[in-house]
């Protein structure tokens, strides 16, 4: 019976000792996640945020992004937007801070592919989107390249994905 | 003598004992085990509920209604003209709900909002509303379907429509 205990304790550590593991270095595909996450939180935004707020998270979303980048936006029914440069991404983000009145971004799908060498990875992700005053939302398949920097997955490109053709 | 004879009288129950977990309480808690388990695998992997999300497919499927995709329609058989089917995008969460109007290697065409297959004109007994689309002759892959929905009042280029991938057709929408 002790032996019986003991084995259970030992199964017991070794199962905490692997979440904890899982916790402290999470897997490349969970960061990213995470980073999808954190960046559709930071894009959204609502009526009842103060102004400062809304700079602040217009602010931080150019911060998901690689210095180099190459993001076309070729969504049917809406005008295509192409950025090349962190820059363009915070005007872009306080720009419509300043038109729209609220805008709710959500990644429902993700399915990350990550590269052999583990440097780099690719994300295959369902876009929706809520604009206010809009009647349906924007729903976008989108493949956006991640690139490991300094330790950071720092978003590099991003193309929209057909469909239907 | 005879031997005397044991009489056993079922157990009292209390009538809201009876009602909550039955005559048999084990037997109740193995009958709701099944059930939540049958539902968890009937809801979760073959009849997929969903909730419809704009008006593209009216006056068929009304802007949020629910309704359900039978995942298991096209295990025995390949889509048809006429199914409404579920089309997704990244993954399963949110998808396109269109018609099949056109089948692998047909030509369709639109000419004054009545669409053509391979030259003959398409009987579509769902289609309501007026429609004035022209659009030209447009050949439908070996594994593509043409996809459309039931609302076509608003430009061809508003409404999303066109050739899918068969791998990206989910299943089909009960009516």
């Amino acid at each position: 019976m002790k032996l019986f205990w003991r084995l259970v304790f030992i199964a017991a550590v070794i199962v905490v000792g692997a979440w904890l593991w899982t916790v402290f270095f999470p897997a490349p595909e969970k960061v990213i996640r995470h980073r999808l996450e954190k960046l559709a939180a930071d894009a959204s935004f609502t009526s009842k945020q103060g102004n400062f707020s809304r700079l602040a998270s217009g602010e931080s979303v150019a911060g998901f992004f690689s210095t180099n980048i190459e993001i076309n936006l070729n969504v049917p029914g809406h005008e295509q937007v192409a950025f090349a440069s962190r820059t363009e991404i915070t005007q872009y983000a306080l720009v419509a801070r300043e038109r729209l009145k609220s805008l709710s971004v959500k990644f429902p799908d993700v399915n990350v592919t990550l590269a052999p060498d583990k440097k780099s990875a690719v994300a295959d992700v369902t876009v929706d989107a809520a604009v206010s005053g809009q009647r349906d939302a924007i729903v976008q398949e989108l493949k956006i390249s991640f690139q490991k920097t300094q330790g950071d997955w720092l978003i590099t490109r991003i193309e929209t994905v057909r469909t239907l053709e | 003598m005879s031997a005397p004879i044991e009489t056993t009288s079922p157990p009292r129950h209390g009538w809201l004992r009876i009602v909550a977990v039955g005559r048999n309480p084990r037997l109740t808690l193995v009958r709701i085990l099944v059930l939540v388990a049958a539902c968890f695998v009937v809801f979760k992997f073959i009849l997929l509920p969903l909730r419809v999300s704009g008006i593209s497919m009216e006056p068929t499927y009304h802007d949020r209604s629910i309704n359900f995709l039978n995942r298991l329609a096209y295990l025995t058989h390949e889509p048809q003209r006429g199914d409404v089917v579920s089309i997704r995008y990244a993954g399963p969460h949110v998808t396109l709900m269109k018609r099949i109007v056109g089948l692998p290697g047909e030509t369709i065409e639109f000419v004054n909002g009545k669409i053509f297959i391979n030259g003959v004109p398409l009987a579509e007994p769902y289609e309501k509303n007026p429609c004035d689309w022209n659009l030209p002759p447009e050949k439908i892959g070996p594994d593509e379907y043409y996809v459309v929905g039931d609302n076509r009042t608003m430009p061809p280029d508003d409404h999303v429509h066109g050739r899918v991938e068969r791998k990206r057709i989910l299943g089909k929408v009960l009516r």
